[in-house]
């Protein structure tokens, strides 16, 4: 992928909501439209829902705190050839390097930590913007 | 398995041997408390050993698989444990990348599940 494959300079279209999990199914759901319309396969869709709910429960809970004042911004861009999904909260962000590896010994009998580890697994490219409350996110289609 | 927008059902049978929980659907963000709570629920009933079947399962995240480690958590504090059957690929690729195949046993059949040694 070259460098300007990573969605930043992307033009995308947005969804505005609330910080409630139940709020992430509109956008969800129009994504996904989006990606079928697209003709990505089923594996493409999976890891695009999946990347997706991570990146919003991620928003909702550590970036804006379940504070349902606060919202989520879902920024998507969705092509024959690759998809681009952006989530940005109004959080104060965090530090990638403080994330503890979930698939380390210690820390596998932990409930939660584990939506960085698979949005990276399943999608070609993530990278977060330096205050850490923005996600991008892209997927090539094969 | 993909982007499947079923909503979460979890069916419990009670067996002589202990539960068979059978999932089917969505496992996602918004629905793994109804996983936690099954699991949790048969925890707390002192139930020794409690299979869970992901054969029907289409989709699950981080969440869910929480829910499933904290079910793990609850029932070993107990003396029970809990066993998975069935992961259809994604779900068995997802349990491989995030290690958690170290802390279940994961099975073909409920049956296999049922007999195996603990």
């Amino acid at each position: 992928m070259s460098p300007s494959d990573d969605g930043q300079c992307e033009s995308l279209t947005e969804i505005i909501i609330p910080s409630d999990l139940s709020a992430a199914k509109q956008p969800e759901q129009r994504i996904l439209q989006e990606v079928r319309r697209c003709g990505y396969g089923p594996q493409e869709a999976f890891a695009i829902k999946l990347a997706l709910e991570e990146a919003i429960t991620n928003a909702i809970r550590h970036g804006n705190g379940n504070d349902p004042s606060k919202r989520i911004i879902i920024g998507f861009s969705v092509s024959p050839q690759r998809a681009v999904i952006r989530v940005a909260d109004e959080g104060e962000g965090f530090c990638l390097e403080d994330v503890p590896d979930p698939t380390a010994d210690e820390n596998l009998e932990r409930p939660t930590g584990r939506g960085i580890l698979l949005m990276r697994a399943y999608m070609n490219r993530v990278c977060y913007n330096r205050k850490g409350n923005e996600v991008t996110m892209v997927k090539l289609k094969p | 398995m993909m982007g499947s927008d079923r909503p979460l059902e979890v069916q419990v049978k009670r067996q002589p041997a202990g539960a068979v929980v059978s999932l089917r659907g969505s496992a996602s963000a918004e629905s793994a408390e109804q996983l936690r709570a099954a699991l949790d629920g048969l925890a707390e009933q002192g139930c020794r050993q409690v299979v869970l079947d992901l054969t029907e399962l289409e989709f699950i995240g981080s969440a869910g698989l929480g829910a499933i480690v904290a079910g793990h958590l609850r029932l070993r504090c107990r003396g029970g444990v809990l066993k998975l059957v069935g992961p259809s690929q994604p779900v068995r690729r997802m349990l491989e990348l995030t290690r958690l195949t170290k802390l279940f046993g994961v099975y073909g059949s409920v049956a296999e599940a049922i007999s195996a040694e603990e």
